[in-house]
């Protein structure tokens, strides 16, 4: 450690990301390969048992149909079940299973503080945080005290603004990125000329928790409506360590 | 036995015999022998013929395992033979000239497709480590000390596990259907 004081304050900030919990729709050349695939197997392949059988019993209903057997004494109180019934049967009970919808109520109202919302996407955490005389929309962050490492910051970061039954999962020890500016001119002094933010980021492992916790304005957002609410310069820098 | 003749003749009065089984010098063998106990065979003997058993034994199990174990078969590279018959064989259509055309078009598109879709995962790792060289850099400056702590390697990281995304979030209050799954792999010992 340095003894002449060092200007540069510094921030712990934590990104904490909600994973996607739904596969993202598929672009259109995706789906035409998906078909196109799906066609060449379709072809290479051979018959399977349950093919060959419904292709017998249809040839058999044809020949029965030509010749006019007297079905009567053929079957009299067995009743043949076809493979045709199956496959009806099945798509019957296909049609009943109601699966949760892809798009969900907080989709539609745009609830931007509900974790529900766009679930085929990464949702990052947003706190309005109060700097100096401003109050902005940053990512949670906390000034970092003499004998804690900057992850253990960015861990007290998190247990401020969520409180202390996070689960989530840091990505290592090291910081993903850093934000530096200089304080404006009137607070400036001579060991005090600006602060240095280190960013982290950890995924959010537990699905639900009482969000009764949080006492400031927080959102979720994804990557692309981060530019509603995040300066410039800071959003440039966020921008380079997230992965869409 | 038989006669045993003698090259020299004792002095004796005993008429003796070649062996205990012969009563008199000149008589045969009158009867096989009966005794309650059978034949004691000298002790040295016995441990060296059990010895040499055991020697026998021991080289054959070697020989044994010397030889190249079964391999054990794969079942998924083995077709059954029912799959290979002629009725299996799917009758189509063939492919018009605007199918296969429209195909190899299709292919062209999607090779482009996923060049650019692989550069752009590339590049956007290369700045994921730009950034973080920055921001190690900008931590050296300010404190050796906290630099060596974000260096250190993370032990609780790995073994990272996580579940992928489905096609649907999931249902609440979902009962799935109960069933039993009986496992017939066979298991084979080498």
């Amino acid at each position: 450690t340095a003894a002449a004081p060092r200007p540069w304050r510094l921030f712990g900030a934590m990104c904490l990301l909600r994973l996607p919990r739904i596969t993202q729709p598929l672009e259109k050349e995706e789906e035409e390969m998906a078909a196109l695939m799906g066609q060449i197997e379709l072809e290479k392949s051979h018959y399977s048992d349950h093919e060959i059988r419904k292709l017998e019993e249809e040839e058999q209903l044809r020949r029965r149909k030509e010749s006019m057997y007297d079905d009567d004494d053929e079957a009299p109180g067995k009743t043949v079940i076809m493979a045709q019934d199956l496959e009806d049967k099945w798509e019957q009970k296909l049609l009943q299973f109601k699966a949760a919808p892809r798009i969900t109520d907080a989709d539609k109202n745009n609830d931007r503080t509900s974790l529900n919302r766009k679930l085929d996407s990464n949702l990052m955490l947003l706190v309005k945080q109060k700097l100096g005389n401003q109050e902005l929309w940053l990512l949670p962050q906390v000034e970092w005290q003499p004998g804690e490492t900057l992850r253990s910051t960015a861990e007290r970061a998190m247990a401020t603004f969520l409180g202390d039954h996070i689960q989530a999962k840091i990505l290592g020890n090291a910081p993903y990125g850093i934000y530096k500016y200089k304080f404006p001119r009137a607070i400036r002094t001579e060991d005090n000329v600006g602060a240095k933010v280190f960013f982290f980021k950890a995924f959010l492992q537990s699905s639900d928790f009482s969000q009764a916790e949080l006492k400031e304005d927080y959102l979720w957002v994804t990557k692309d409506e981060l530019g509603d609410y995040l300066k410039s310069e800071y959003l440039k820098k966020v921008n380079r360590f997230l992965l869409d | 036995c038989s006669f045993s003749f003698f090259s020299s003749w004792l002095p004796q009065t005993v008429p003796f015999r070649g062996s205990h089984w012969q009563t008199s010098l000149l008589a045969f063998r009158a009867s096989l022998p009966m005794r309650a106990q059978p034949m004691k065979k000298k002790k040295k003997v016995d441990v060296k013929r059990e010895q040499a058993q055991k020697d026998r034994m021991k080289k054959k199990i070697k020989k044994l395992e010397k030889a190249a174990p079964e391999m054990i078969p794969i079942e998924d590279f083995i077709t059954p033979l029912k799959y290979s018959e002629s009725n299996r064989v799917r009758s189509l259509p063939p492919l018009s000239f605007e199918e296969t055309e429209r195909r190899v078009l299709l292919l062209k598109k999607w090779c482009l497709f996923k060049q650019k879709q692989d550069k752009a995962e590339k590049k956007a790792i290369q700045t994921l480590v730009e950034a973080q060289q920055e921001a190690l850099k900008e931590l050296r400056l300010e404190s050796e000390e906290l630099y060596q702590a974000a260096i250190r390697r993370d032990e609780g990281l790995f073994p990272f596990e996580r579940d992928g995304p489905n096609y649907t979030p999931p249902l609440p209050g979902y009962d799935p259907p109960e069933g039993k799954c009986i496992d017939i792999t066979k298991v084979y010992t080498q």
